[in-house]
């Protein structure tokens, strides 16, 4: 049985890959048998040339007896669906002959092609990531998982010390913990830079070279060996001018001087988008169980070990730590994952699932596109159906036939596909950028491993995709159009009006207009909150100001210094304190105040409750607002007045103070328009679920820029800026909110005055770090450049597929009246008139648009609905009938030109075809 | 002795046989199938050909390229193990009906 099968897989390879040598050896056999033949004919008597020719007269035809043998082979499906040369040339005579057909569905297939390709390659660098680094599937983590509070314990020197000399599974064990520190590469002007704390044997496990210099080394370690550091390549370019002399130089890496001792080449940024790496001093003794410092823990595996294997090991070594320490290793099972996996940015399988179904939509738009260009291919190739019929009489096959409409299409999408390809790889890069906030942790870099370039693997996917969309706009036109080609053949009169649209194209019209109504209105939802956000005025002359985040360092350079939470909020406060002093004694300075979040910036949401008093509960559910914590002066440095009720006072900045200053927004789309001073709001927290506190609205603001994604509802608290150093010493203050944002109102250029900032910053703490200085008008909140990217997105996928309806419902009309030339003239003849002919030859198309209409009516109801979590109002209602009567006033013009050419047709000409 | 008819679906078996006594190539398999049949029966020269191929796509006869007794290279076709086996249960089968419609054939009216 297997025997046969793999017989016969080989016989089909063989026959199908070495087509000219296999036909080759059956001449060869046949004329072999042939001269045999002849040999025994003379022997018995006969001339040569009369043998000779007596045994070819009897073995036949050779060329019958290949194809027969062929056919023996179950070769001739494959020798039907081969595509020959001549059918692509043919394909790219067809290109240029229908020009409109190439330009709009090489533009469709094309653009789904984008879409597909760009998907794919984003889904692939953040569900799949592929480290660019030596056997990176070797490299791997070991992290004690807490399975009494379900998530990771990363305090783990003490564990990294023990494992790193019992592991045999794993080598090179090193540690690292990513921190930023202020780099001071000319004195007095410190930045902060993404810093990796590291042990010199990660570099082992790494296994990248320096460009210049050396990494790291175990010495480097010891607590009392110099600082030294290895810089990453574009640190390397924009602070020291690409310097080779640099290595060996000093500077200042939070004000301790630190040695240069490498250069790492570009693109290397272990663990994530880190350009500076120092000695990781990790205690001999790994210090007490489960206390000290938060690592990552790394290894390499030994030659021939297998993961399963190191995570047998690692499970017996926690087994044996949580006997030894019961107390603190009861609950915590070691893992050991490769590297790529504990950097998915979409670990979930849900979230991996969602994105999946992203890639399935997509796919599911490309056939959806494609039918349509399948659908002007069926109308170009009923145009050519004499030629088909022609064919077909030669002896073509219909595979032969559908093969030559699919080799066509498979053309165009090439092309299509190279387009694609090209516009995906700069989609990628655009998408990223914007995402920038979502997929970066803050120092504005991306991962070393998302390139945003296109992957061998996406071009192969492309080309699968290009298959598919080819097999979409080719096959299925091919099919349909060699229906009942017998038929059609022996009653010989092609261009008869034989072949007629099936219920297929019907469902894809309806389905198409559906899909076309249905797009924008998505677009204009997404739109219309975008802009309202993006235009609403601020009111307050924005350009004047500039905004930094405000950061400190949690290690402190003064040796011995307390560095618990609670001395390190006194040292933010204190530091944040005398940073604002300073800044509003510069003479460029009108103003400074700091806030939790500035006007524009991306503001967290929270589910809020609202006392309505004696009004009833407008909504059961709560509403999503933004919220942000402001300095009192806030509304002083903005220049800002109260639209009604007060501002905070100072004497407000108390933890326990219970008020908040709600803006207009939330006047507007909570409390449907009431007076909202002295009602009381309270947070819903579904991680505590008993009863938050109730805070007082004492007043309205203007809107100021809060907004969450959710809308630009807003609510105000004063800010703490006191630390509670009471009775009972420095204890954390909840209320106390880091890192703080100030905005300062600058006379003159705002920028210009971002230098002085930074020398101020360091004057004042050289801890302090300021990040993403800039004029507070470029402040863009990440969520609504995403959105408007995908604004961009769909309003370009509601051009195509709008302009695709159109040029597929004119082809549909064209098609039809071209069918039935005869008819009309007959009609006509007999005296039709005009509407009669109309009404007879459009009946069928126009079923199909109100069909599609009525499916996208009811479509775009839902949606709206979705939208709004409400059914559409009177306006509403309006905005959807004038919409519909667009799409139908569209498809009345495409109607237009097919009903003047076929009226215009002379019933004598009609007669004569 | 008179030509006979080759029943459909007879001549893949045939085939079989004749390769089963040794090594052949196509012109090889016609004279032993002539030959084994004692003249009786005679081999469309078209068909032979799409009867090879169509075994040896079933994997029940192999064909590698060697050289003739007139010094030219030539196709040989031997019985694989799977043919082997084919053979046997094809033969079985047919000798069964063949008995069954030799008897059949010989039945005399029976008398009384």
């Amino acid at each position: 049985m297997i025997a046969e099968l793999i017989a016969r897989i080989r016989s089909l390879w063989r026959g199908t890959l070495h087509t000219r040598r296999v036909n080759a050896e059956l001449q060869e056999e046949f004329r072999h048998h042939m001269e045999l033949r002849a040999a025994d004919l003379e022997r018995a008597g006969m001339s040569p040339a009369a043998a000779a020719r007596k045994a070819r007269a009897e073995f036949g035809s050779t060329d019958d007896h290949v194809e027969n043998a062929r056919n023996a082979r179950g070769l001739r499906w494959f020798d039907e669906m081969r595509i020959s040369w001549i059918d692509l040339k043919l394909g790219l005579r067809m290109i240029v002959k229908y020009p409109v057909l190439t330009i709009v569905g090489g533009i469709s297939m094309a653009f789904a092609i984008w879409v597909g390709a760009g998907t794919f390659e984003a889904v692939r660098q953040l569900v799949f990531p592929s480290i660019p680094l030596s056997e990176s599937d070797r490299i791997v983590v070991l992290q004690n998982w807490d399975a009494s509070a379900n998530r990771p314990e990363l305090r783990a020197t003490h564990d990294f010390v023990a494992w790193r000399s019992a592991l045999r599974s794993v080598s090179d064990l090193g540690a690292y913990r990513t921190v930023t520190r202020n780099l001071e590469a000319t004195a007095g002007f410190a930045e902060p830079v993404s810093t990796a704390e590291m042990t010199a044997s990660v570099f082992r496990v790494l296994r990248v070279p320096p460009l210049l210099g050396r990494t790291l080394v175990e010495a480097d370690e010891r607590p009392e060996a110099p600082l030294v550091a290895v810089i990453g390549y574009d640190l390397w370019q924009s602070r020291f001018g690409g310097d080779s002399g640099v290595v060996g130089r000093t500077f200042r890496i939070t004000g301790t001087p630190a040695t240069i001792v490498g250069i790492m080449p570009k693109r290397f940024a272990f663990p994530r988008s880190q350009e500076l790496w120092v000695p990781l001093r990790v205690d001999v003794s790994g210090g007490e169980p489960r206390e000290g410092m938060a690592i990552g823990i790394l290894g390499r595996l030994t030659p021939g070990a297998t993961l399963e294997q190191a995570q047998t090991e690692l499970a017996n070594r926690g087994k044996i730590a949580a006997s030894d320490f019961p107390r603190t290793h009861e609950h915590l099972r070691p893992q050991v994952f490769t590297y790529a996996k504990s950097v998915q940015l979409f670990e979930g399988p849900e979230e991996s699932g969602v994105l999946l179904a992203g890639n399935v939509f997509v796919v599911m738009l490309l056939v959806l596109v494609c039918a349509n260009v399948g659908l002007l291919m069926f109308a170009r190739a009923a145009t050519r159906e004499t030629e088909i019929a022609v064919r077909a009489a030669l002896g073509a096959t219909r595979r032969r036939i559908v093969m030559q409409l699919f080799a066509e299409a498979l053309v165009l999408g090439s092309i299509a596909a190279v387009v694609g390809l090209t516009a995906a790889g700069w989609g990628i890069r655009w998408g990223f950028d914007l995402m920038r906030g979502e997929l970066t942790d803050g120092s504005g870099n991306f991962a070393f491993w998302m390139d945003g370039k296109l992957s061998p693997l996406t071009f192969l996917y492309t080309a699968l995709l290009t298959v598919l969309a080819a097999a979409v706009a080719g096959v299925l036109p091919g099919i349909l159009i060699t229906r009942n080609l017998g038929e059609r053949l022996k009653r010989a009169t092609a261009g008869a009006g034989s072949t007629q649209l099936g219920g297929i194209w019907t469902a894809v019209i309806v389905l198409q207009l559906a899909v076309t109504m249905g797009f924008p209105v998505v677009t204009f939802f997404v739109r219309r909150d975008n802009v309202r956000m993006e235009t609403q005025p601020l009111p307050f002359p924005v350009d004047h100001y500039l905004s930094a985040r405000l950061e400190m360092e949690q290690f402190s350079p003064v040796r011995g210094a307390d560095t618990g939470a609670a001395a390190f909020q006194l040292r933010y406060a204190n530091a944040a304190r005398k940073f604002e002093e300073r800044l509003e004694g510069e003479a460029a300075v009108a103003g400074v105040v700091l806030a939790e979040y500035l006007p524009r910036q991306n503001h967290p949401n929270n589910q809020i409750e609202v006392d309505y008093g004696a009004v009833a509960p407008h909504d059961e559910r709560g509403h999503l607002v933004a919220s942000t914590h402001v300095d009192p002066k806030y509304l002083e440095v903005l220049g800002v007045s109260m639209l009604s009720g007060r501002w905070f006072y100072s004497s407000e900045a108390r933890s326990d103070a219970r008020v908040a200053v709600v803006n207009k927004a939330f006047v507007d789309r909570i409390m449907d328009g009431r007076n909202p001073i002295g009602r009381r709001v309270r947070y819903v927290r579904r991680s505590a679920p008993e009863r938050q506190a109730w805070f007082e609205i004492v007043g309205v603001a203007p809107d100021m820029g809060t907004n969450s994604g959710w809308g630009p509802a807003g609510i105000y608290h004063p800010l703490v800026r006191e630390v509670n150093t009471g009775a009972k010493g420095l204890s954390v203050d909840t209320a106390q909110v880091y890192p703080l944002n100030v905005a300062i109102h600058v006379r003159g250029d705002p920028q210009a005055f971002a230098p002085r900032l930074r020398a101020i910053a360091t004057d004042v703490d050289v801890t302090l770090r300021l990040a993403e200085v800039m004029p507070l008008r470029d402040v863009v909140n990440a969520r609504l450049a995403f959105k408007a990217f995908w604004v961009r997105m769909t309003t370009i996928v509601s051009a195509v597929v709008l302009m695709m309806s159109l040029v597929a419902i004119y082809a549909v009309m064209s098609f039809a009246v071209s069918r039935r030339t005869r008819e009309i003239g007959v009609r006509v003849a007999l005296g039709a008139t005009p509407r009669r002919v109309v009404t007879a030859v459009f009946a069928q198309p126009l079923r199909q648009l109100g069909m599609g209409l009525l499916a996208g009516t009811v479509l775009v109801a839902y949606l709206v609905g979705m939208m709004r979590g409400e059914m559409p109002s009177a306006a509403q209602f309006l905005f959807l009938g004038g919409y519909t009567a667009l799409v139908a006033a569209v498809c009345l013009v495409a109607c237009v030109v097919p009903t003047r050419r076929a009226l215009a047709v002379q019933p004598t000409e009609a007669l004569r075809e | 002795m008179p030509n006979a008819e080759l029943l459909p679906g007879t001549l893949d078996v045939l085939i079989l046989k004749s390769v089963s006594l040794g090594k052949l190539h196509g012109y090889g398999v016609l004279l032993r199938i002539e030959q084994i049949s004692g003249g009786a029966l005679l081999v469309q020269q078209g068909a032979l050909y799409q009867a090879l191929a169509r075994l040896e796509h079933r994997g029940l006869i192999q064909g590698e390229w060697g050289v003739s007794d007139n010094n030219r290279r030539a196709k040989f076709y031997s019985l694989t193990a799977a043919g082997r086996r084919t053979l046997g249960q094809e033969a079985a089968s047919w000798k069964l009906l063949a008995d069954a419609i030799t008897l059949a054939l010989s039945a005399r009216p029976q008398e009384g």
